[in-house]
This record gives structure tokens, sequence and C-alpha cells, in this order.
């Protein structure tokens, strides 16, 4: 029973690696070896990297795979590409595997570029034919005509990647897998790869895209899988699963007190119109009570976001502290916020002397009704949501 | 494992891009075009002659020492360099491997042919020695494929092995420097395998060592006119199959924690 190209199948995978990973030496064995007789066995911790995970995938679909660090997202690629092997588990993955995990990703360092891009395309099972038909797209998209005939190791971090997501993308693998290396290089270029992973993905290759930016996912992968500690915690359309993610960041940020020290938030209240949940374009209250120890100017800064320490919009105000309670208001008229969940951070420092009093923070999650943004066409990723209040006009000569 | 060989089979045009760039990386930086390679088995015949001929009684046979010497170096450098650097082969990939998937014995594997080419060009040294000693070679020649077989199976088998069992014991890779210097006089490199074996053992010798067979048989083919010795060829011939066979088994049950360590 094959499956058709394309198709990722992982069933039950558990993967662990030994807590002392680098130890390879002879004298590191015989140590081990000696403890184990002397009964001083299991010192040899295992790590869970993955635990029980299953994954299907469908040829031509995509997904974005997202976590905290060290939560096994690499790992789990590596073993869809071959180079790890599943402790338990079925992994099977059918078609042309184009990878990209690390930066110079399978690229040897005293190879020309233009060597490795053959030696990559034999590694992927293509004859030396195809690779030449290809050539000059691949190095047109790297952008590394100049560099094509030096040695990698002479290239910087970024003409790596360019090169290895080129060769990776270009060389038409069925299933296509992106480790966080975007990072690497510039926002064009990475525009440029999302757009190019997008339009590999309407050629039917299946895509699994790991990143930690968590905008780039959404713009590319229909589907979202976050991974915390080697096991799913969610598998599901990816708007859903990244609010999950958010939210469980935000939590654990919110569990800490807001400000411990000369100046504290006892409490905060975020509504709309008389008490009404917040809605598009109509007046939104703040209502912050603080506490304070000390007389002094300073400045407090509030900000709504969708659960980043960026703001979409920032509003400031000077206090004039003195010790004790301090009631502060602020009303936002039209709100200019579509529907959808929001957090507040807060920030306070003393004024002109720019330290701390309270610490950039979330301090409570809202939520705003009314009106959604218009759909944006996929090729364009908006930054943040703001909903303004337009008047089109349109007219024939 | 037999299905591993047929995946190898559709990876040589990878084996053949790996072996290419060593080998032009090696002749690019030679000196007076000639890798070290190849000038190490001529070196070392010469410090044989010069040195070792006048301390040890040696039976040559009639043969003169250098071309009998020579005919011992050549396989055993093409054994010391493919285990050498086939060794480390894993280890120094461990970039490739560990991020893209392609059959691991690639890598050994073309170690190997590096060092078949290496050993090809010493033989054009060879045949510099027939002429300057007028010593042709023998039409008893015809048996050296039988050899050369032996040579090249054992040398793979081994050279599989130790490659894999490097990458868990990265220190083995000192003492295999010091294990092949061993080899080259415990092998009938220098002199002939009567020298150093009494002939009631030779056979025993010839299973543990193959290539004191080969060697032998390299002698008595090419120069003496004589037929290889079968009764130590044939202890040879089972122990190479077993040493590919479970080098090879050895080579794919390590292979899949290679990215684990490497």
């Amino acid at each position: 029973m094959s499956q058709p190209q394309g198709t990722i199948a992982v069933e039950h995978l558990w993967k662990r690696f030994k807590a002392d990973r680098g130890k390879a030496q002879i004298r590191d064995k015989m140590a081990r070896f000696r403890a184990r007789t002397k009964g001083e066995g299991g010192a040899r911790g295992y790590r869970w990297a993955l635990t029980d995970v299953d994954l299907d995938v469908e040829p031509g679909h995509s997904v974005g795979l997202f976590g905290a660090n060290g939560s096994g997202k690499s790992t789990l690629l590596k073993v869809l590409c071959g180079v790890m092997y599943p402790y338990a588990g079925r992994v099977e993955v059918s078609g042309r595997i184009g990878a990209l995990i690390e930066v110079s990703s399978g690229m040897h360092p005293e190879l020309t570029g233009r060597e490795n891009t053959y030696l990559f395309g034999s590694l992927l099972g293509l004859p030396r034919g195809v690779v030449a038909r290809r050539f000059d797209e691949i190095v047109a998209f790297a952008e590394v005509e100049n560099a094509i005939d030096r040695q990698l190791k002479f290239y910087s971090s970024g003409m790596k990647m360019r090169l290895g997501f080129s060769v990776a993308a270009f060389l038409e693998p069925e299933v296509m897998l992106v480790d966080e290396v975007l990072a690497v290089g510039d926002a064009s270029f990475q525009q440029k790869c999302i757009d190019r992973m997008r339009g590999v993905l309407n050629e039917g290759t299946t895509l699994v895209f790991v990143s930690h930016d968590l905008a780039a996912i959404e713009a590319t992968c229909a589907r979202g899988v976050w991974l915390h500690n080697g096991v799913v915690q969610m598998d599901a359309p990816v708007a859903d699963a990244l609010s999950a993610y958010r939210r469980s960041i935000e939590a654990r940020a919110e569990a800490a007190q807001v400000g411990g020290g000369p100046l504290r938030l006892t409490k905060v209240e975020v509504s709309g119109l008389a008490g009404q949940p917040a809605r598009t374009q109509e007046s939104l209250e703040i209502i912050f009570r603080l506490e304070s120890d000390v007389s002094d100017y300073a400045l407090l800064h509030a900000g709504v976001s969708e659960g980043t320490a960026s703001p979409i919009l920032l509003i400031t105000q000077t206090l004039t502290l003195k010790p004790g309670e301090l009631e502060v208001r602020a009303r936002i008229e039209s709100l200019p916020l579509p529907r959808g969940r929001f957090y507040l951070w807060l920030g306070a420092a003393r004024k002109g002397k720019g330290q701390d009093l309270i610490s950039w923070q979330p301090v409570c999650q809202f939520d705003v009704e009314g009106l959604l943004l218009d759909q944006a066409p996929s090729a364009i990723v908006r930054l943040s949501p703001v909903h303004v209040r337009t008047e089109w006009e349109v007219s024939s000569f | 494992m037999l299905r591993s060989v047929p995946e190898l089979w559709r990876s040589r045009e990878l084996i053949r891009t790996l072996a290419e760039r060593e080998i032009r990386a090696r002749y690019k930086q030679a000196f007076l075009g000639a890798s070290w390679a190849v000038i190490t088995p001529v070196v070392l015949m010469v410090v044989f002659t010069v040195f070792l001929k006048r301390v040890a009684k040696i039976d040559t046979m009639g043969v003169p020492y250098p071309l009998f010497s020579y005919l011992g170096l050549l396989p055993w450098t093409f054994f010391s360099t493919s285990v050498n650097s086939g060794g480390q082969s894993l280890v120094s990939n461990s970039s490739l491997l560990n991020k893209v998937y392609c059959p691991r014995e690639v890598f050994p594997v073309a170690t190997v042919f590096v060092a078949g080419f290496d050993a090809l060009i010493s033989t054009g040294i060879l045949g510099l020695l027939f002429a300057i000693y007028t010593f042709p070679p023998k039409i008893t020649s015809l048996w050296v494929p039988v050899l050369f077989i032996i040579q090249i199976g054992f040398t793979v088998g081994v050279t599989l092995a130790i490659s894999a069992v490097v990458v868990y014991l990265r220190d083995l890779r000192q003492a295999l420097s010091i294990l092949l210097q061993l080899g080259l006089f415990a092998t009938p490199v220098a002199y002939g395998i009567d020298d150093i074996v009494p002939v009631g053992f030779q056979q025993i010798y010839s299973a543990i060592n193959p290539l004191a067979a080969v060697i032998d048989g390299y002698r008595r083919t090419v120069v003496l006119g004589l037929a290889p010795r079968w009764e130590l060829v044939w202890p040879a011939a089972i122990t190479t199959v077993i040493v590919l066979i479970v080098g090879y088994s050895l080579f794919k049950r390590l292979e899949t924690g290679f990215a684990d360590v490497a």
C-alpha cells in the first residue's frame, strides 16, 4: 500500500537522546561501564525529545510547526528527513525531500557553490541534467551570481542560507522541510522565501515550516502544530493554534506580580462605553489604580497588543506621584481595533531618569466586539490589525 | 542489509562527486603533480631498501628488493589509506550527515575509490620499476584480478566497520594510526611471508590477515611466474567474505544513531 508522493505519515513517534550525548570517547564508555558494574547503573539518563507524536500530512498541504526552544521541532524535522531514526513509532515520508535545516544544510564548505548545487541535486536523487536545467534559476533566486564559483566556506551566513533555500526549493522536491533559518536573511529575502514557499505549495509540494516568526507561519501555512517539550499541544487550523500558543506565553507572563517596587498596580479595568464590552470605533475606557511609595514625576505608558510585546498603539501620560493611592482613567475615542482578543500592557518609569517603576508587561486582556477586517490577499501579510474608517470614491472619465 | 545495496547503486553519482572532489583537492595542492599519497609507497620502498635490507636477511627469491617491497607496498598503502581516511570520513562529514538524508555508506566508499585512484597512479611507478630492473611482469599476472578482488573486499569491509565505530568512539582514530603502523610490520610488506611466519602457521595467518596472502600472491604471479599459493588464498577469501558481511551489517546497525551523536 504505497502512499502518493508527498505524503507524511508519523505514528506514535518517540525519540530520546542520551543525557551525555557529547561523550563519545573510549574513556567515557569505560567510566560508564565501570559505573554500571558497580551497581550505579541507570546513571545514564535519557532525555525524551519527542513523546508519542502523531502527524499526518497529505500531499500539497502546509504545516507550521512552532513552540518554545527545545520543544523538539528540529528533532521532528530531522526524523522526517531520515537523518535521525525513531526510538519507537513509524515515520514514512514518500517522495523527494528538500530540506533546509540549519543554515548550511547539506552544503560542504570545501566545494564551490556550483559544486554544492550539483551535490545537493544528487543527494536528492536527481540526474545532473535536471540540475543543470534549473541551475540559472537557482543562482538568480539566491542572488549569488558573483560567488557561485567561490568555495562555500567563504560565503556569509546569509549567502549560505539563500543558496541552501534556493537549492531546496527549486529542485522540485515533493516534500519541503524548512527549519528556523530564515531569520538569517534580510527582510526582503525573507519575503521572497515566503512567496517561494507559497509558490511551491501551489505546485503541489508538501511543506513543513518551523519558525519562531509567527507571522510568517500564519502567512504560509494552513495548519499549525504547537509542540511543547516533545508533546503535541495542539494540531489545528493555524490561526487557532497560534492564538493558543500566544495565550500561553501571556499566561506565563501574567503570573508574575505587576510591579513589586515602589509603584504597584492594584486594579485595572478595561471596558467600552458605560461598562459595555469594547467595540470597534467606539470609546475605550481604561482605569488603573496605583499605589505609590514615592514622590516623583513618572511617565506612564499603556499599550494594546495582540499578545506580543510590541503594541499596536501606545498612549503616554505624565503623573505626579505621591505616597498613597492614585486612580488613573484613560479614554480612547474611536478605538481602531477590529474584533478580537487583545492585551493591555503597562509600564512606568521615573520621568527624566528613565528608571523603571513598573517594567513593561501585560496586565490584562480584553475582547473587542464589532467589525472584522477585510480579508487580505494571501500575498500580503498585515503587520498589525488596525481598523480605519475609509470613504471611497470611484469615478470614470 | 541487502536492501541497501540497490540504494547504494543509485547513489553512485554522489559517490562519484565526493570522490572527484577529494581527488581534485588533493592533486590541486600537489607538488610536482604527484600527491603525497602516491609518494609514500615510493619513499617507504627507498627506506626499506636502504636500511632494512641491510639489517635483515630477506629472501626475495631472486627478485630485486625494491620491486619486491613495492609489490607489497602498493596493496598495503591502498588498505591503510582507505582505513585511515575512510575511518574519519563520517566524522568529518558530520555536518552533511546531520542535515540531509543520503546513504551513509557513500562516504567510506568514496574514500576507497580515492585510495584506488592513488593506487592506479602508483601502479604507473611500478611500470617504471619493471623497466629499471629489466624484470618484466610474467604471464601468470593474469591471476592478479582474483587477488585484487580479495584485496578490495577486505579493505571495504574493514573501512565500513571502522568508520561506523569511530563515530561512537572518537579517540579510536588515534589508536587507528598506531594499529596501522603495527600492521605495516605485521604484514609481509618489507619481507616475505616465509620470513616472519613458520610454514605450519601460514594458513592460520592468512585467515587472520588476508593481505598477507594477497601480497604473497602478487609477488609470485607478477614477477616469479608462479601461481599463487592457493592454500593461503582460500582462507584469505573466506575471511574477506566474512569481514565484508560483518562490516556492512555493523555499519547498518550503528548507522541509526549517527545523527544522534555527531
